[in-house]
């Protein structure tokens, strides 16, 4: 069944998870409210899209759209060769949707990404902890208003000094 | 009397770091095991000790200054990092490319993909205990890193391509030289595989470990020589064609197993197949420019213009400096290709500025590496460095 | 022995030089190879440009067995307490190379993860730059730091009073 098909079939089944389905560049980018991804996916994926390539997130801030973050799925489809854009929006002040890793478990780590960088919260994760920065660091560092040079964490370990009388460098 | 009553033995389960630190980790990769005697019976991979925060260095470099940034990722290949980047932002922008471009593109990539996969066999026979094979390996890149510096100046951070072309052509005489490496490349790796392919202790430590199927494959997102091992015939090249793959005759190898031992066997296959590829592309390369400069602003114009001429001078200030030139349409792309690991893609969010939004790279090594705690379990822990070279873990490109 | 015999068969010099030359001819380095600056680490022990040429051949990736520590690659915050535990972990006597411009001074990486140079918490003997350094260059690392060892007194290694 061709993309555009299915497109329309999914608008039909859930009008009011489906905000919009756009194109550029020859692809389609169908965007849905957050909270309804799970059923969206599930329906894709038996649609024939059974391949998760990518899992990622975009902070809205300075660019607009419906909401501040967006987390976007790119879906394969081996049998047709078709590929999808899935759009899930979710609102700042309360940044959770369910997880889709009872579907793929590719989801798993690439959550956890999404977490420690944007500090989305999966519903039903197994394991929502930091993956990339060190437990005990404060922030969410992809976020726009972090700043690129951080606050401070990369300066803050103790300087080994040596207890001899040695120059440091003759020249 | 007492009777002396028989209780089994209790075993405590050692908890092993296997560090960061580690000449058998193939750069900084972290792994919390828990043995029972020599089985694995839980392993807890854990990453991150190189994240370098490329992604919030993508929103404020430029379109063309990120290409730099792109070839320290999977840096064993950094062409295929650059050509994938390029092929995103031009497909994000709407700019077509040069033939000539695209074929030396091939030419680059398949180049890299040897180089990958002469080291990647040859770390997982150095950790096994076979160090020959190392270091065939080790000479013959020796000589590719020849052939990238004639072609782009430096050995490993190449930053070839730019959005719409090249950086620079490829010289007179580079076919011949190319020709002779791979000449080469075939002869070493037939001795590579007389040396390990019907080797008994070989064959002991890699057939039947860490064997993924099918369906796990397609659930835990693997892609590559890695899917490939596993029965899944899926190659970016043959099914989704980018830069003119489809002008180029070869196979593909896919192998039914899924364990360590196919997986090496589909990465000797794929070297030869990309020798194919070279020749076919060195006979057949038409001539031409290799950068197209449609007037947007994105590529540098030749220096004898900017040098002697006031529109090249003004020109060349229009795309670098930071407020002008370079606007391309609001929107996104992602752009699949096949590189030595898999699936590399790149995410490009543009708003219409000089820089991207947000640029996220698909990383294969991450994505290939969340299977490992699957695959340990029940195998002893000498197979762990077996199972990490089979997956090919590159830290740049999975932590990013 | 007849006094014809001891001029070509003995030479007379004095402690100093002796282990200075005993140092830096057969300094065992520990590579730190973090990034891209590991791969080409790994190239200079191959056989093009080859290190065991200056009697550094034995890498021992064990800190206990090794008298040279080199950086190789990007250093993040969550790899810094690693690096320093090893440094630590090393006998004196021990010196160490920067290798490549992220070791140096973060390199192009100026983010929030990055430590902006390896020198700001561990003593660093030689820099060498480049983005990876050709092995040519590490090399020429390599003999500015045996002409370093080569000009240490015995006594710099003499404990400065504690307070």
């Amino acid at each position: 069944m061709p993309t555009a098909t299915i497109l329309s079939k999914i608008k039909e089944r859930f009008p009011g998870a489906v905000l919009d389905i756009t194109e550029f560049a020859d692809e389609h980018i169908l965007h849905v409210q957050g909270q309804d991804i799970l059923l969206v996916l599930t329906e894709l994926k038996v649609d024939g899209f059974n391949f998760l390539a990518d899992l990622t997130a975009i902070d809205n801030l300075n660019l607009g759209g419906f909401e501040r973050f967006a987390v976007s799925y790119h879906l394969l489809s081996h049998k047709t060769t078709e590929r999808l854009t899935v759009k899930a929006y979710i609102p700042e002040e309360k940044p959770s949707l369910p997880s889709v890793e009872s579907l793929w478990k590719t989801a798993d780590w690439q959550e956890r990404e999404v977490f420690d960088l944007y500090g989305i919260k999966f519903e039903g994760h197994p394991n929502l902890i930091r993956i990339m920065n060190p437990d005990d660091f404060d922030g969410y560092p992809l976020r726009k208003d972090y700043p690129r040079l951080g606050r401070k964490e990369r300066s803050d370990f103790p300087v080994i000094k040596r207890p001899f009388k040695k120059e440091k460098r003759t020249e | 009397m007492t009777r002396v009553t028989e209780q089994p033995l209790e075993t405590d389960k050692m908890v092993l770091n296997f560090g960061p630190h580690h000449p058998a980790t193939h750069g900084t990769l972290r792994i919390i095991m828990e043995l029972e005697g020599e089985t694995v019976t839980k392993a807890t991979p854990e990453i991150g000790y190189l994240h370098s925060g490329f992604e919030k260095l993508g929103e404020d470099l430029d379109f063309n200054q990120y290409i730099t940034i792109t070839d320290r990722m999977n840096y064993l290949s950094p062409l295929c990092n650059n050509v994938a980047y390029a092929l995103a932002a031009e497909k994000l922008i709407g700019i077509e490319v040069s033939k000539r471009t695209e074929y030396i593109r091939v030419l680059m990539c398949e180049l890299s993909r040897i180089a990958d996969h002469l080291l990647n066999v040859g770390m997982l026979a150095v950790d096994l205990g076979a160090m020959t094979a190392f270091l065939y390996g080790f000479r013959l890149r020796e000589d590719i890193y020849d052939l990238f510096e004639i072609a782009t100046g430096t050995r490993l951070t190449t930053s070839y391509t730019l959005v719409g072309g090249l950086m620079r052509d490829i010289p007179e005489g580079y076919d011949k030289a190319v020709i002779k490496v791979l000449n080469e490349v075939a002869e070493v790796a037939n001795d590579i595989e007389t040396l390990l392919n019907k080797n008994r202790i070989w064959q002991n430590r890699t057939k039947n470990i860490g064997i993924i199927s099918k369906d796990d494959a397609i659930s835990y997102g693997i892609s590559g020589p890695m899917a490939r091992a596993s029965g899944i015939e899926w190659d970016i090249r043959v099914n989704e064609p980018y830069s003119r793959y489809d002008d180029f005759d070869f196979d593909v190898a896919i192998a039914l197993n899924g364990d360590v031992f196919d997986r090496y066997l589909v990465r000797m296959e794929e070297i030869r197949q990309s020798i194919k590829i070279c020749r076919q592309s060195l006979e057949k390369m038409p001539a031409g420019d290799v950068i197209v400069d449609p007037g947007l602003g994105y590529s540098l114009p030749p220096k004898d213009e900017v040098y002697n001429s006031i529109e090249g001078l003004i020109y060349h200030f229009e795309v670098t400096m930071p407020n002008r030139g370079m606007t391309p349409p609001v929107g996104e792309a992602y752009v699949p290709t096949e590189s030595p690991n898999g699936e590399l893609g790149f995410y490009i969010v543009s708003n219409g500025n000089r820089t991207p939004y947000r640029v996220r790279t698909r990383p294969p090594s991450l994505i290939n590496y969340s299977i490992f705690s699957k695959l340990i379990e029940g195998h002893m822990l000498s197979d762990a460095p077996a199972i990490i070279g089979s997956i090919n873990v590159i830290a740049g490109e999975l932590d990013r | 022995m007849h006094s014809d015999d001891i001029k070509p068969n003995v030479l007379t010099t004095t402690l100093e030089s002796a282990v200075n030359w005993g140092r830096k001819n057969s300094l065992w380095p520990m590579p730190f190879g973090t990034a891209c600056c590991g791969i080409e680490f790994m190239a200079v022990l191959a056989a093009r440009t080859d290190v065991s040429r200056f009697g550094a051949e034995a890498i021992r990736f064990s800190p206990r067995q090794s008298d040279l520590l080199i950086v190789a690659g990007r250093i993040s915050i969550k790899m810094m307490p690693v690096l320093i535990r090893i440094y630590e972990q090393m006998p004196e006597p021990k010196w160490v190379i920067s290798m490549g411009a992220c070791a140096s001074t973060g390199g192009v990486f100026d983010t929030y993860s990055v430590i902006q140079g390896v020198d700001q918490f561990i003593p660093v003997d030689v820099y060498v730059p480049g983005c990876p350094p050709r092995p040519e260059g590490v090399v020429e690392g390599l003999i500015k730091l045996q002409d370093l060892v080569g000009k240490e007194k015995l006594s710099d290694y003499s404990l400065t009073p504690t307070k």
